[in-house]
């Protein structure tokens, strides 16, 4: 048959797209690419960007990744892509790409307001071990005076290799996530609810709900690939119902029956209103709450994780900050038992007319989300990100979303699911699961809990003492501490905390510039992050090395390093493994643990921490051979340069904290072979709904439900009440502001600016308003105008038509444009359980440029 | 030349809407329309960005509820002739367990 290439392209196109649609058309058969004839390798590969964990496959020719596309045979996607995923093969050949590091010298000396000079990786790691070391020395620093900041884009083994690093070599607790900004209430929620983290369903049960709630998640922008697979369902399906809450309407709205838009939070009210029509209703499922759930009544005074001596903290009696007497008062996290009785008279006075009142929403919308809930017959699926997650009150309003689907017993099996979205692809699988948390230790274990560090020395073959108990500074209070000199030494990767961390002109950047600290940044581009440095250095990422995600249904994916990076890049594995050798044991560590250990006198920390008989078990060659079905004579920069297996006995060493104790990971071999497994993983078996009989392993027959989380089985509902915001509108700050998203842009954009079509579709940030409060500032469509706060302010264009409409009174301006920051505007308010920012509201005022 | 494909979800009773909306876009053409609403497009444009900025507007249309891309390619020389057997897709060289 003789085609033009247009028209053989095109018939491709056509069956691709058929074949995932699940759609036969006559005549268009499955052709050959032409990539495929060219000689070019392809694998399976994930996507680096959002925390939907899509598989995709790698086409990679003479050294270069040249193409990829949705992996047909992936579960998650099959084989679709978002505009994001589309580009991604241009994401590592930005024209800025960092390949040098580079120090700020004058005078051929390090300087802090010098310029950025090349140097060597050792000249690097030579002035890092001196800060490192003078920080541990310096009394008002000290080991908690050793700080990281992470990243929830981070692989499994990097985030557990600088786990070890910060925690069992310099004995610092402060090594925080950016997930910190992004999960960390779902989290606080999880653990406070069920005394286990990650959701307890899956994606399947896109295709088994009825109805579907979406509470502050614009998912046809930010998880587009799911949100297919919700349109599908409600397209196929004529019962099917979508409800989306927002504090402003999107593109998810347009497939919504029941679009509530509400003032910013008072989605706590309206938890606790579904709570009491389901009661009133008698809609509860008796049994169920009977067998499985128990009741508490939460403290309330708990603050809005601001600096202690800001007025809201002053007059907080549960913040658990330092009180005139010097001990904490209170604990923000704080709960006591209470009866069914107790909590159906704490809701009832959240009635419908009081819903209404509080969040505006019309009161047939309210009465038709409630419904939906209370409905024994109708199988409800709940979706949540960063509208719950980043608010003052984040723990509380997830610990509320669970009370709703456990009041009905709509909770894991298929369809029934409140689910905990994610933002990131691996901050389940690395910041959550190997616990780079200030307080956290692998699989859910904490530093305060004198058995889990025991457990975690014996593991990590270190003397009783090792770890520190002391909780280290999380994400915010790293800037804070920066700015006060408590921090000597900060060493961030894989993230933007410059652009993407809150109230960047009152803490951020003057915390990094502080001349008491020495601040490095690992990236693969020039960022706002990288250019405020002291020292830049240049990494590997994505397919320049191997890695393995864990996406938000618990499911675990890895990938072969399908490139070399250009010039001196090297991975953050590499640079946390390498920069160990540059510590004795007597530099890093009192003598008094020490002792305990005299066989690791005058070892380095790389000895002790990673050429432990553990993670170096696997030999070289074992790298060839447990991916020789992917293609022959395979090997990765890591096991060259150390001379092992090294990302087979990091993960096999981390996995042991896992096994058997509900968080079972497949054997290592297994996830290169597969298209990921849902933990727990048993017998071979992964896990698609937990803590019921018949799915989850863990849950024994005869039992049902059991929330083996806490030792009783029993989840906990709780009462909390609404409250309002940190900071609300007034007369001259009299918007809301709301930060968020676009689909064309990941995050801070350091990735999707540099594909340039994605640049080109959405090049500069603009602020939403609606059009009466354009008119009422005199304003009109594509006006510049000055949007500022109490802490900065920015320029930029004014839209008030296109996908985002917020009502009159917010405005909504994403994140992603480095030229207009707009977390100069965004306060530094945190819920005080899970020190999660509220990057949703803040009040801030409009006027023309 | 870029050529690629998408599937275009309509809303319940939109299908001629999207249809005549998708009718009106240069450039895209739309190759099968299931009963449910889906439908399989191709857009080709002569460079990345419009392929982006076109794909962008298919889920401005009205009735689009959503869009997927599947399937991209660049072509420099989208006349020449070639001779084409029935073959495989692009397909990674390891196999399921």
């Amino acid at each position: 048959m003789k085609l033009t290439r247009r028209e053989f392209i095109k018939s491709n196109a056509v069956a691709a797209a058929a074949a995932s649609a699940g759609m036969s058309i006559p005549g268009v058969a499955l052709a050959a690419t032409p990539q495929s004839e060219e000689g070019v390798r392809w694998d399976k590969g994930v996507c680096r960007y959002c925390g939907t964990g899509c598989g995709v496959l790698v086409g990679v020719k003479d050294g270069r990744v040249v193409a990829t596309q949705g992996d047909p045979d992936a579960p998650v996607n099959k084989g679709l892509n978002c505009v994001k995923g589309y580009f991604l093969s241009k994401i590592m050949y930005g024209k800025d790409r960092l390949t040098k590091p580079l120090l700020r010298m004058k005078d051929g000396k390090f300087d802090k307001n010098g310029e950025f000079a090349p140097i060597t990786w050792d000249a690097a790691f030579d002035i890092m071990a001196d800060k490192v070391k003078a920080t541990l020395k310096e009394p008002t620093q000290g080991a908690n005076g050793v700080a990281m900041f992470g990243s929830g884009q981070w692989t499994v083994w990097e985030g557990y290799a600088a786990v070890k690093l910060m925690k069992a070599g310099f004995r610092s607790n402060s090594i925080d996530p950016n997930a910190r900004h992004c999960m960390a209430s779902a989290v606080a929620g999880f653990m406070r609810t069920f005394g286990i983290d990650e959701p307890m369903g899956c994606y399947d049960d896109a295709e088994h709900a009825d109805v579907f709630a979406l509470w502050g998640a614009n998912m046809a922008e930010m998880h587009p690939i799911l949100w297919s697979r919700i349109t599908n369902r409600r397209l196929t399906a004529n019962h099917v119902k979508i409800h989306v809450l927002s504090t402003f309407s999107h593109r998810s709205c347009e497939l919504a029956d029941n679009e509530l838009i509400f003032k910013p939070q008072s989605d706590l009210a309206i938890l606790n209103y579904i709570c009491n029509y389901i009661i009133q209703n008698k809609a509860v499922n008796q049994e169920f709450v009977k067998k499985n759930v128990g009741f508490f009544q939460g403290v309330t005074d708990i603050g809005y994780g601001l600096r202690p001596n800001h007025p809201l903290e002053q007059v907080a009696n549960n913040n658990g900050y330092p009180g005139a007497d010097g001990k904490p008062k209170g604990d923000p996290n704080k709960h006591t038992p209470i009866t069914f009785d107790d909590f159906a008279k704490f809701v009832s006075e959240y009635t419908l007319d009081k819903a209404h009142e509080i969040s505006g929403v019309p009161k047939e919308k309210l009465e038709a989300l409630a419904k939906a809930y209370a409905d024994p017959k109708v199988k409800v699926t709940s979706y949540w990100t960063m509208g719950f997650n980043q608010h003052t009150r984040g723990t509380w309003v997830n610990n509320m979303i669970y009370n709703v689907h456990l009041l009905v017993g709509k909770i894991s099996e298929p369809g029934n699911s409140p689910f905990s979205l994610t933002g990131q692809p691996s901050a389940c699988g690395t910041a959550r699961e190997v616990g780079t948390f200030a307080h956290r230790l692998p699989a859910d274990m904490v530093i305060f809990n004198p058995k889990h560090r025991e457990m975690t020395e014996k593991l990590w073959k270190l003397p009783a003492g090792a770890l520190s108990a002391q909780m280290g500074y999380h994400a915010v209070a790293q800037s804070r501490m920066l700015k006060d000199g408590k921090i000597g030494f900060y060493w961030t990767s894989t993230t933007n905390n410059m652009q993407a961390g809150p109230n960047v002109n009152g803490e951020i950047y003057p915390g990094w510039r502080n001349p008491k600290a020495f601040v490095v940044v690992s990236d693969v581009y020039p960022t706002v992050s990288a250019m405020s440095a002291d020292l830049i250095l240049p990494c590997a990422m994505w397919m320049e090395k191997e890695g393995m995600f864990g996406n938000a249904e618990r499911r675990g994916q890895m990938w072969r390093q399908q490139v070399k990076a250009p010039g001196d890049c090297k991975s953050d594995l590499w640079q946390y493994m390498e920069f160990s050798k540059r510590f004795k044991m007597e530099d890093v560590w009192p003598a008094d643990v020490l002792a305990k250990a005299p066989e690791y006198k005058g070892k380095t920390l790389y000895e002790v921490l990673y050429a432990n008989g553990q993670v170096n078990k696997f030999p070289k060659d074992e790298t060839a051979k447990v991916n020789a079905h992917a293609f022959a004579g395979y090997t990765n920069d890591e096991s060259e340069a150390f001379g092992y297996y090294v990302q087979k006995g990091l993960f096999e060493e981390y996995a042991a904290f896992g096994r058997g104790h509900a968080h079972d990971l497949a054997p290592f071999d297994t996830y290169h072979k597969v298209r990921g497994m849902r933990w727990p993983v048993v017998d071979g078996k992964e896990t698609l709904w937990r803590f019921r009989e018949g799915y989850d392993p863990y849950v024994k027959k005869g039992e049902g439900v059991r929330f083996y989380g806490y030792p009783d089985g029993k989840a906990k509902i709780f009462a909390l009440p609404y409250q309002p915001a940190a900071e609300m509108p007034d007369k001259e700050y009299d918007l809301w502001l709301c930060t968020g998203r676009v689909l064309e842009h990941w995050h801070t954009g350091s990735m999707t600016r540099r594909a340039p079509e994605l640049y080109k579709s959405f090049p500069d940030a603009v602020v939403w308003m609606h059009p009466k409060d354009a008119e009422k500032r005199g304003l009109k469509r594509n006006d510049v105008v000055k949007v500022s706060t109490r802490r900065g302010e920015i320029s930029l264009r004014v839209d008030t038509k296109g996908r985002n409409k917020p009502p009159e009174g917010l405005i909504f301006i994403p994140f992603f444009d480095e030229h207009r920051l707009v977390n100069k505007l965004t306060l530094d308010a945190t819920c005080p359980i899970s020190k999660e920012t509220d990057f949703k509201k803040c009040a801030a005022k409009v006027v023309k440029a | 030349m870029n050529i690629s494909s998408a599937i275009v979800h309509a809303g319940p009773g939109q299908l001629p809407v999207v249809q005549a909306g998708l009718a009106g876009l240069e450039g895209v053409e739309v190759h099968a329309v299931s009963p449910e609403g889906k439908l399989i497009v191709t857009i080709e444009s002569a460079d990345d960005g419009s392929n982006v900025a076109i794909y962008e507007e298919i889920g401005r249309l009205q009735g689009v509820m959503s869009t997927a891309m599947v399937y991209h390619q660049i072509e420099s020389e989208p006349d020449l002739e070639v001779s084409v057997e029935a073959g495989r897709r692009a397909e990674p060289q390891i196999k399921e367990i």
